[in-house]
């Protein structure tokens, strides 16, 4: 039943899948995380206009599924704007700009649990806004939302099972291309299913490690979804 | 086909979609609610719902949609071989995993103390949880709950993988019809999908905390 697991060929497939879901999934929250934390900060200080447009922004992303936003990326974008873009490209934007969504509440929240205090307290020792954002609030903010952080990880991970529809050779495609051949359905699932469990589990670990490390005695961030 | 053509082609698949996000959601309620309740009161076999929860939040939907339906499916075609079962029964392992642990917070919430009184009138446990706690537990998690629905909409786009022809398969089969119209079938699905989420998640928050209010929390 699971002999194909010997073939190295095989084997060559699966690692590249894997290869494929970890960059995308890694670049995608990288992205996520730079672009959510402008969100947060745009989202705390910003004006009506910029809170409005912030809000649009979740809502558009967060608000439809992840595999509309992948279709609507690698095939309407190209469409309007008439060009042939990389789809590798535009999967990790896609990636990027919806894990924005989420992770501006997640950097919102963590700031807000200890924004009030320590702004006051930055602003009293001379150091001006953007400094006291800098050096005091977001250090401590990024620690804080690790836990929320490894969430968006798992379930970004488990999104990429999407980029086999759009043509991209992730590890379901590596999967689809070995039942092909070996016809073993069954098997073959089983084994992708348990690669993404045995690298998701690993790395929230891992994770969870860091997080016991770096976490701020006392403070804790209370997610509420 | 003009937009209104295509707009009513995918209205056609909203009640497929509403239906399984529906249906799992059930699901998900149903096994959600106890596992919680064994995870917090039942210390000892509390690893298994861990694990459990370990499972559904590290494989995807998609390859689990397509382990029961075309790896299951042949073999036990009762009930594997029916997609809109699969669908519903996926989505809601993977919610049932997801309600756990907001009912979770939610028992932490509610506190201790009323599952200790409700004991020290002659309660069993089971009885004070059925009678006490769940009431109570639906109060602390609405604002959980409207994301976990809103999040069962979104996922019910996955079951394109099998073949069942709710939204997202339909602004598919749309952009095959050819001459191929790539921009309005995934821009109108896009809209429909949001409008579908916005007013569950935001009317769910606002009736929790209406009710919080009136009971006085």
């Amino acid at each position: 039943m699971f002999e194909f697991l010997l073939n190295p060929i095989y084997q060559g497939w699966i690692v590249q899948g894997l290869l494929l879901t970890v960059e995308i999934t890694l670049f995608g929250v990288l992205l996520g995380l730079i672009l959510g934390t402008l969100l947060a900060i745009g989202d705390i200080y910003g004006g009506k206009l910029a809170k409005g447009a912030i809000a649009v922004y979740v809502e558009i992303f967060r608000g439809s599924p992840l595999f509309v936003q992948l279709f609507l990326a690698v095939y309407t974008v190209p469409a309007i704007l008439n060009v042939q873009i990389d789809h590798y490209f535009l999967a990790f934007l896609v990636f990027g700009l919806n894990s924005a969504g989420y992770q501006k509440g997640y950097m919102k929240g963590a700031m807000e649990t200890i924004l009030g205090d320590q702004m006051q307290a930055g602003l009293s020792t001379g150091m001006s806004k953007v400094q006291t954002l800098r050096h005091v609030i977001l250090p401590q903010a990024l620690r804080i939302v690790i836990p929320s952080w490894t969430n968006e990880f798992c379930s970004l991970t488990k999104s990429t099972a999407t980029l086999a529809y759009v043509g991209l050779f992730d590890l379901v495609s590596a999967g689809m291309a070995i039942k092909g051949i070996t016809y073993q359905i069954l098997p073959v699932w089983i084994v992708i299913g348990a690669i993404y469990l045995v690298w998701i589990t690993g790395f929230s670990k891992i994770m969870d490690m860091i997080y016991e490390r770096k976490k701020i005695p006392g403070i804790e961030l209370v997610m509420q979804s | 086909m003009d937009v209104w053509q295509q707009l009513t082609f995918l209205l056609g698949g909203v009640p497929l979609t509403l239906s399984i996000s529906v249906l799992s959601f059930l699901i998900g309620i149903a096994i959600g609610l106890p596992l919680a309740f064994v995870r917090a009161y039942e210390k000892e076999v509390a690893f298994l719902v861990s694990a459990y929860e370990k499972v559904f939040r590290g494989v995807p939907e998609i390859v689990l949609m397509l382990l029961f339906y075309f790896g299951l499916g042949p073999i036990f075609p009762f009930p594997f071989s029916n997609a809109f079962f699969v669908a519903a029964f996926v989505l809601g392992l993977r919610s049932g995993a997801n309600q756990s642990q907001i009912y979770r917070g939610a028992i932490r919430g509610v506190g201790d103390e009323q599952m200790i009184a409700g004991v020290s009138i002659g309660l069993s446990k089971w009885r004070a949880i059925w009678h006490i706690m769940v009431p109570q537990v639906f109060n602390y998690s609405t604002a959980g709950l409207g994301s976990e629905y809103a999040l069962l909409i979104k996922d019910s786009a996955y079951v394109y993988v099998i073949g069942l022809a709710e939204l997202m398969t339909k602004a598919i089969q749309l952009k095959s019809i050819p001459p191929g119209d790539f921009v309005t079938p995934f821009v109108l699905s896009a809209v429909l999908y949001i409008a579908l989420t916005f007013p569950i998640a935001f009317s769910l928050d606002r009736w929790g905390n209406k009710r919080k209010k009136k009971i006085g929390l």
